[in-house]
């Protein structure tokens, strides 16, 4: 049930509005809705299932040849890598927070909640990056 | 669904080439007594590090679920490596 629907229910057990008056607000609210839903499934339908990283180097001084790299991770397997991060003993967590401290990077990882990592890779999906080199050319994005 | 297949090939630089089809599951039975000694040890030093050991299962099987599909493929000259999870 969405907030609105809720407000106008405790408005009517309140008695502020009539039963009539909540029912056509409640159809005024369901009019309203359908608009948002096609956007957002959309969105899902198309929802990327990998994160692809793809480098290309020219030969380089080794004379070893070109490099190629392609490298697939669906994206299930970061949210469930991110989610064990929440085992991590506080110890452990301490001495992380200590020395990333002594590195100039204060950051504390006890902060770092497992649902801000899942919005993080929620919002993978709009990544792309693209990095291009005269010897080499570097391509990270979600398919 | 767990992976059923890992696919590994290498190619040296001699031209030399090493295919290795690996099928999880009957692997994992034959090592499975070898593994429930891991999980007891596992379990074991999750309660010294105060870790709940369900919630680990549970985090390690959420990973292992999530593999297939993944795919690892390297490329220096005329070596390379490719990593396949199916």
């Amino acid at each position: 049930m969405n907030e609105q629907r809720r407000q106008v229910l405790e408005m009517l057990a309140e008695g502020k509005v009539t039963a009539d008056e909540a029912e056509r607000l409640i159809e005024a609210l369901q009019r309203q809705q359908p608009e948002a839903p096609p956007g957002r499934s959309s969105r899902t339908k198309a929802r990327p299932k990998y994160l692809r990283v793809v480098m290309d180097a020219a030969d380089g001084t080794g004379g070893d040849g070109a490099s190629r790299m392609n490298v697939r991770i669906p994206l299930q397997l970061l949210r469930a890598g991110v989610r064990l991060t929440a085992l991590l003993p506080p110890v452990a967590i301490t001495k992380v927070n200590a020395e990333l401290d002594k590195a100039g990077v204060p950051i504390d990882l006890a902060e770092l909640k497992p649902q801000h990592l899942d919005d993080l890779i929620e919002h993978l999906d709009d990544v792309i990056i693209d990095l291009d080199d005269p010897g080499s050319r570097m391509q990270v994005y979600c398919e | 669904m767990i992976p059923q297949l890992v696919t590994v090939r290498v190619r040296r630089s001699n031209g030399r080439r090493i295919r290795l089809y690996i099928p999880v599951v009957p692997v994992v039975l034959v090592l499975s007594p070898l593994l429930l000694l891991a999980v007891l040890g596992g379990c074991i030093a999750c309660l010294i590090l105060h870790i709940s050991p369900a919630g680990a299962l549970r985090g390690v099987a959420r990973v292992l679920w999530a593999l297939p599909g993944t795919r690892f493929e390297m490329e220096q000259g005329r070596a390379a490596v490719l990593v396949s999870v199916g």
